[in-house]
């Protein structure tokens, strides 16, 4: 059984010949593989749109509190700042991690695929790449998290002189996500697994 | 659709290509390279995630209806409910974090349990075979937008973001929640893809599944 002529798809599992330019699956018709070239393009904009969300995110508040009618607006970092501060070290950690660290981690790792996909990588780095690329799909989600506490605060603070509100940065921040995990998706697989090797 | 083709699996960490072979009951299959565990004897653990679904969408129901928290901040008291917090969102112009919310807490946790339910319900019965396969299809998409764990850990964040602020009381679809949360880990979101076409392959063929060489 040679494995490169297999395709895993990543949407239902079950295993699909790898033929031709574009797959389909054959069991959830989805496309799992596409033209090389224009997967990625693809990937190259979704990622450098959802890194400039990121910025986007990480320079405007994501939660506002207007009490007596005066606005103080923080952003993630300074979220982090004042949770460390106030002694919550991890939960300060945790949001540091989630909003700041994995994003990141993401976007390196995607970077580091589109760079590479073209050289020639050996079997155990190629396996190494899929893990990593495998631990990103799994902790993504919770990047998240700042989000939800946002919306969270929003929907408990609305009294009369005080009132917690999202800001742009949160905005910007679900779109990061959204752009961030279509990028992913759109490196199909076989760009990974591909090595010039044959083992 | 009973090509070789399903005979084989691959590993979603390290896509080692592998034969499936028939099961005992209560073992599971691991990659031979990593170590990954591939899939698990299905008889019992589909009966039990169709039990523990129709429990959840009883939990999901009650967390959405009564308040999570009850808050009252300088002698102004707030509930927190789940949908009126998403329709804030929307009222407050923030339509793509609502959205957000609205698919990820609301609508896909709910479509995974009616999936279950409805597959559960189907196979029983051994009909609709075709519209059980898209039942399966659209509960694998769908359970990967369910983030009802993140937002359950995200009220502890918020609590303690609150905490000096605001006296804090616990409502009854907090405690739902949290159960809810335990099922989902334990009894569902365990159920890997291939576990249900396994399933489905044995509840819908007449004959035994007795593939693998
Ligand atoms: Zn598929
Ligand atoms: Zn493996």
């Amino acid at each position: 059984m040679r494995e490169e002529k297999y395709i895993r798809c990543p949407y239902c599992e079950s295993v699909n010949e790898s033929k031709g330019d574009i797959v389909y699956c054959r069991n959830c018709k989805n496309r799992i593989s596409g033209k090389k070239e224009i997967n990625l393009q693809n990937a190259w904009a979704l990622l450098i749109a959802a890194m400039l969300f990121y910025l986007i995110a990480n320079l405007n508040p994501i939660l506002v509190v207007v009490k007596f009618g005066v606005l103080s607006e923080s952003t993630i970092m300074e979220g982090v700042v004042s949770l460390w501060e106030e002694g919550n070290y991890p939960i300060a950690a945790i949001i540091f991690i989630a909003s700041i660290f994995v994003p990141l981690l993401k976007f390196i790792l995607i970077l580091y695929i589109l760079i590479n996909y073209k050289k020639p990588t050996g079997g155990s780095r190629r396996v190494d790449q899929a893990k990593l690329y495998h631990i990103t799909e799994v902790i993504g989600p919770w990047s998240m998290i700042d989000i939800f506490v946002v919306a969270i605060l929003t929907g408990i603070v609305h009294m009369h002189n005080v009132k917690i509100v999202a800001g742009v940065g949160a905005t910007a921040f679900v779109l990061m996500v959204l752009l961030t995990m279509l990028s992913a998706m759109s490196i199909d697989i076989r760009l990974i697994k591909e090595g010039k090797d044959g083992d | 659709m009973s090509d070789s083709l399903d005979e084989l699996i691959i590993c979603s960490k390290c896509h080692k290509l592998h034969r499936r072979v028939k099961l005992p009951h209560k073992k599971v299959a691991k990659c031979s390279h990593c170590g990954n565990i591939l899939y698990s004897s299905v008889a019992d653990t589909m009966q039990k995630a169709i039990a523990f679904a129709i429990t959840a969408l009883t939990l999901f129901i009650i967390v959405n209806i009564f308040p999570i928290l009850k808050v009252t901040i300088a002698s102004e008291q707030t509930n927190l409910i789940v949908p009126e917090m998403v329709y804030i969102m929307f009222e407050n112009g923030f339509i793509v974090i609502g959205s957000m919310l609205l698919i990820v807490v609301l609508l896909a946790p709910f479509i995974v349990l009616l999936s279950f339910i409805t597959l559960g319900v189907l196979s029983y019965l051994k009909i609709y075979k075709h519209f059980a396969r898209k039942i399966i299809l659209f509960l694998i998409i769908s359970r990967q937008w369910a983030m009802v764990d993140i937002f359950t850990i995200s009220i502890l964040v918020a609590l303690v973001k609150l905490f000096g602020y605001a006296e804090i009381h616990f409502g009854v679809a907090f405690y739902a929640l949290l159960l809810f949360v335990i099922v989902d880990i334990f009894f569902l979101k365990t159920i890997r893809p291939t576990e249900l076409w396994i399933y489905f392959d044995r509840k819908y063929s007449d004959r035994k599944y007795s593939k693998g060489s």
